[in-house]
């Protein structure tokens, strides 16, 4: 009885987050109408800051080890929003160009195509960047390198400016974001 | 009791003309070449209904033979959902060649944890029914739901994370698979412990939810695929300027 009543339980909780996961699909599409208001600024430079280990290695020698772990704590907290933000900006990038791939010209098509697959790898480099990133805010003494993030963040703008060249010829590079 | 009779006659019955009519709406539109396993599952509803039905206005009627028959056609119908599910994501993937790799991790691992659960559950949990065809059919169907729901719930996860855009038809096969999956665990785990094949209620339920995602299958593949047009708005001034001086000082390194 027991067992039924779990599996029933199983089955129901199943359905409904079933539900919420085709209702949620539904909503992105409705949040893309106006990215502009979903889209965060990420300041690549400043992450770079956070995550150069140069940087670390310099406060690691001219800080008292309890001030260099509460510092480098902040700062990862701070790294995590800007991998978090970047992400969440490639999402929405991500469905921007997916529409574009499949556009009649070809150059703003293989464009978009280039900026989907960009996007995709920094979503998939976030999911890993992250919990690193949080296992060296409970080890801040560990090393960490996430400047990979930045360097594809780097990489898919650029490819938005030239998808936003293509789209947009005569109303300036960023009008794809 | 009348009414309970037509509604059950109903509920077997109009699922299956309405699949006829998705499946011939299929083949006009071409669908059929785009989800083969699909086309091929339908098509298989239909003819195991057909001879369900058969078995039961003949002289045999609702007895052990046709139990035996309905055994058959869980046990087929099972097979068919997972060569669907595998459809959908090849199907979705190949959309995405850059998620080909993780989404193949994703499948073996989702696979081997959610058959672990399942094989566990039927380890635990074997049902108490003296009846071996019952016992066998229902804790086949629950074991399959397990995976099958688990499997849809970890594909709609996952294109969510990466936010892709499913395109109109797979979605809505997946989605109608997916509800299915989840009654049919409940269906099964609550015939089990009824320990019979024939609780009206119970199949009622099995066959109105068939029927509700018939009709979500006739939604998203009958009617014209949604396209997204959001690439042409105009956004906020603001936000462009600042990320104009941003990306112009990035490409000029």
């Amino acid at each position: 009885m027991i067992t039924t009543a779990i599996l029933v339980f199983v089955a129901l909780l199943a359905l409904f987050c079933l539900l919420w996961l085709a209702k949620a699909h539904a909503s992105t599409s409705e949040a893309l109408q106006n990215p502009a208001e979903h889209i965060h600024a990420v300041d690549v430079e400043a992450f770079r800051n956070l995550v150069d280990p140069e940087e670390e290695e310099f406060l690691r020698t001219n800080l008292r080890p309890a001030e260099f772990r509460r510092i480098q704590r902040e700062r990862l907290r701070a790294a995590v929003e800007y991998v978090s933000c970047a992400a969440q900006n490639a999402a929405i990038l991500l469905r921007l160009a997916d529409a574009g791939r499949r556009s009649p010209d070809p150059a703003t098509a293989e464009a978009a195509q280039k900026l989907v697959d960009n996007a995709l790898r920094l979503r998939l480099y976030a999911l890993h960047a992250i919990p690193r990133l949080y296992l060296g805010m409970i080890l801040p003494g560990s090393r960490i390198s996430s400047v990979g993030v930045a360097e594809r963040y780097e990489q898919m703008t650029r490819q938005v400016v030239l998808l936003g060249c293509l789209q947009y010829p005569t109303r300036g590079v960023s009008a794809a974001l | 009791m009348i009414f309970a009779y037509t509604l059950g006659y109903y509920l077997w019955i109009a699922p299956k003309v309405l699949l006829v009519i998705l499946l011939w709406g299929m083949v006009r539109r071409g669908l059929h070449r785009q989800f083969p396993m699909f086309f091929v599952y339908g098509a298989l509803q239909v003819l195991q209904s057909a001879i369900l039905i058969a078995i039961s206005r003949s002289h045999l009627g609702f007895g052990d033979e046709y139990h035996r028959m309905f055994s058959v056609t869980v046990a087929v119908s099972s097979a068919a959902r997972f060569c669907v599910i595998q459809e959908l994501f090849n199907r979705f993937f190949r959309d995405y060649p850059v998620l080909v790799g993780p989404g193949k991790v994703l499948l073996r691992g989702a696979t081997i944890a959610l058959l672990l659960a399942a094989v566990g559950l039927a380890t635990i949990a074997p049902g108490e029914s003296a009846n071996f065809l019952l016992r066998a059919t229902y804790v086949l169907d629950r074991t399959v739901s397990v995976l099958q729901c688990g499997l849809l719930i970890s594909l709609f996860l996952f294109s969510r994370y990466f936010a892709l855009s499913w395109r109109s038809h797979a979605f809505g096969i997946a989605l109608g698979l997916g509800i299915f999956a989840s009654v049919e665990l409940a269906v099964s785990a609550v015939a089990l412990h009824l320990g019979t094949f024939s609780n009206r209620t119970v199949i009622l339920i099995t066959m109105a939810t068939y029927h509700c995602c018939v009709l979500i299958w006739m939604f998203y593949l009958l009617l014209p695929e949604r396209t997204a047009y959001f690439t042409r708005r105009e956004l906020p001034k603001q936000d462009l300027e600042v990320w104009n001086q941003e990306l112009q000082r990035l490409l000029q390194r």
